[in-house]
């Protein structure tokens, strides 16, 4: 047990007065090295911590400390880990899923937000906070007719702070590009990394899809669309180094595989690629048990593992430990080694999250699109 | 004007302790104007107001990065010319940086081997020697597109980038000494060599910092051993002003270099050898009169088998 609760029990049932000092004295969830705490105050019948890690159970219960109102768990997490999570309260028949209540740390996603457990050695990287020295770049809203599509689609355009049109840039497309904005701060990580050199200058499409499961999921129509409709209004809108290896396709879960499904059908139109927790669903043999939306994944995953060719000369690819995705991005990686391709693979004690795929921004992008840095003797 | 013999003071970073002033105050360099080129800032050219707190000499910025984009927005031809050298640039430095990897790892490995000494140390000069070999056919196929280049463009064929190298020539007689500020190191080089400064330079006194130190010798080498996606080998991006043979200036080695391993930094000096790695770190100095040393301090060079040793003046 946590030392702190240790001491509160240690003379016997406390009470309030003392329970309520020890909530706003402490830090929740209690990390103490490898071991954390959990701690739900409050009246149920039953608790359960539900943080969704592939190789711990769903749902961890909670033990009423007697005489108290206090619910608690401890999970051992490795050095470095950051979980989310929320608590399952039973109450009076009725069960809801809550955040953490004594728990300001918070991580949002287009499903809503978890509570946050950073786990002993972790701390979110200061490049990914607004930093009010680095010059911000700007987003436009631009309008796209797509032939593909036969319609037209919304994407927003980053352009760096020192942006000047007589300079051409890399282009980085990003697929579920706003989410990228909202939840893993990616123009406060482009402005950062690009103050610090460690990125060039560069003009980033984000890309949404109203559709995503199916148009990311190794549709031809999309591949379609970012190379007949995305890059020739890109390039007629901006000024782009006209190259493959100044093109970066960047996705994470079915944005992952929408990234290496165009450059798979479309070789020599993307240097590199950024791949977070692609949704690499494959089978070697039988059916797959992802469910009917993975189906279309799987069809093309059996297909590029059969055929991979060269989708790109540089990949960078990462994947969070504790999701179960880790086992397919695993064994993806010797498949492009064995064609070639430049790889770099880095595994990080997560799971599917945003902020999981925000804190391996620097080391992608920098490795795919290295910065000026190198060239720059203050 | 120009001084009998001139003087090249160099300088590490000026972050975080600015020694700019007290160099300047022991070099011999008089209290009259100078000229200050800070094309290596880039968009930031010219906002030279700190510096010119720190001096008595009066500064006056000759714009070369700015006024070589106008010349760029006046001269489309020429432009495109540009762009056009510098993709083949970029491409040939990939070309050289794919072959150069797969050496550094041999050569790395050699010097890390045991065995029998003498075939040992008969592999690890010839790995070495194969570097050599990529280095100097680089640099000969980097000199080829400049020349492509200057061919088209050099020695007045182009009559605004001539007006231009005849404004700066001009603008520049008035000055015995110019400043070259730390920066962008190949931005530098690239907009010297454009209006041919880099020629009009070698009878001016020179103070330089970092990038603008890097700048006079023979060769540009880049290095940083700490980049956030992991070390990088050295790589030689073109030949320098050549104002200071057979030196090879390494700016923040404490920040850039991984300088207690000690075979990186051995196979770095010995690549580079007969010429001498000096450091340039934040408090350095370096005078040389002519190619004469006369003074330094904190300034390091590095040995043969990767360590630093002082550098003492002459």
């Amino acid at each position: 047990m946590n030392p702190a609760l240790r001491k509160l029990l240690r003379k016997g049932t406390p009470n309030p007065a003392d329970i309520d000092a020890i909530v706003r004295e402490l830090d929740f969830p209690l990390v103490d090295g490898p071991d954390v705490t959990f701690v739900f105050r409050g009246t149920a019948d039953e608790v359960y911590l539900r943080c969704w890690i592939s190789g711990l159970d769903t749902a961890q219960p909670f033990q009423s400390l007697p005489g108290t109102d206090l619910w608690v768990t401890t999970i051992e997490l490795p050095k470095g880990s950051r979980i989310e999570y929320k608590f399952d309260v039973v109450a009076g028949g009725t069960r809801e899923l809550i955040l953490d209540p004594l728990n300001d740390v918070i991580a949002h996603d287009p499903f809503g937000a978890n509570s946050v457990c950073q786990g002993f050695g972790y701390e979110r990287p200061e490049w990914t906070l607004y930093d009010p020295e680095a010059r911000a770049g700007s987003l436009q809203n631009l309008q796209l007719d797509s032939s593909v599509f036969q319609e037209s689609r919304e994407i927003q355009v980053y352009l760096p702070a020192t942006f000047r049109s007589n300079r051409r840039y890399p282009l980085l497309i990003v697929h579920d590009g706003v989410d990228y904005l909202n939840y893993a701060d990616l123009k406060a990580v482009l402005d950062n990394l690009t103050h610090r050199l460690e990125i060039p200058s560069v003009i980033a499409a984000l890309i949404q899809s109203p559709d995503r499961l199916k148009e990311y999921g190794g549709d031809d129509r999309h591949a379609a669309f970012l190379v007949k409709d995305l890059l020739p209004f890109m390039n007629d809108t901006y000024p782009l180094t006209d190259a493959a290896d100044a093109r970066c396709l960047m996705g994470a879960s079915f944005g992952g595989v929408a990234s290496l499904h165009a450059a798979w059908r479309y070789p020599d139109q993307f240097g590199s690629l950024l791949l977070q927790s692609g949704s690499f669903a494959f089978s070697d043999i039988g059916r797959h048990r992802r469910g009917p939306v993975f189906d279309p994944v799987v069809r093309f995953m059996n297909e590029f593992r059969e055929q991979p060719g060269r989708p790109a000369d540089r990949i960078y690819m990462s994947c969070g430990m504790y999701e179960s995705l880790i086992y397919e991005n695993r064994s993806l990686v010797p498949h492009l080694q064995d064609k070639g391709v430049e790889l770099r693979f880095e595994e990080a004690r997560d799971a599917h999250n945003w902020e999981n795929w925000r804190d391996r921004l620097r080391t992608g992008l920098s490795w795919l699109m290295p910065g000026p840095a190198w060239m720059v003797y203050e | 004007m120009s001084p009998d013999i001139p003087l090249r003071l160099l300088l590490g970073p000026q972050h975080p302790v600015v020694n700019l002033d007290s160099a300047l105050a022991r070099s011999g360099i008089g209290d009259g104007p100078i000229g200050v080129i800070s094309a290596a800032w880039q968009e930031a050219e010219a906002d030279i107001d700190a510096v010119q707190r720190l001096v008595q000499n009066p500064l006056s910025d000759l714009r070369i990065y700015q006024r070589t984009d106008a010349l760029f927005a006046a001269d489309k031809r020429l432009h495109e010319a540009y762009r056009l050298r510098q993709d083949r640039l970029i491409e040939q430095q990939r070309l050289y940086r794919m072959r150069l990897k797969h050496l550094m790892v041999a050569a790395r490995q050699t010097l890390r081997t045991a065995g029998d000494s003498a075939v040992v140390a008969a592999e690890r000069r010839h790995a070495i020697s194969q570097l050599r070999a990529l280095d100097r056919h680089h640099l000969g196929q980097v000199e080829k597109i400049h020349s492509h280049f200057d061919s088209t463009f050099g020695a007045g064929s182009d009559a605004p980038l001539s007006e231009y190298a005849a404004a700066i020539e001009e603008e520049l007689s008035r000055f015995e000494t110019v400043l070259i500020t730390g920066g962008n190191v190949i931005v530098l080089m690239n907009r010297l060599r454009l209006c041919g400064l880099d020629r009009q330079l070698q009878q001016k006194n020179i103070i330089g910092w970092s990038a603008g130190a890097m700048v006079l010798c023979d060769h540009i080498v880049l290095f940083h051993d700490r980049m956030p996606q992991g070390r990088r080998d050295p790589e030689i991006v073109g030949r320098g002003m050549g104002l200071l043979p057979g030196l090879v200036l390494l700016p923040d080695t404490k920040g850039r270099l991984r300088t207690k391993d000690l075979v990186r930094t051995g196979l770095f000096s010995r690549r580079f050898a007969p010429a001498t790695c000096m450091t340039l770190d934040n408090g350095s100095l370096l005078l040389f009169e002519g190619q004469t040393l006369r003074d330094s301090e904190s300034a390091k060079r590095m040995t043969r088998d990767g360590k630093f040793r002082r550098v003492r003046a002459a």
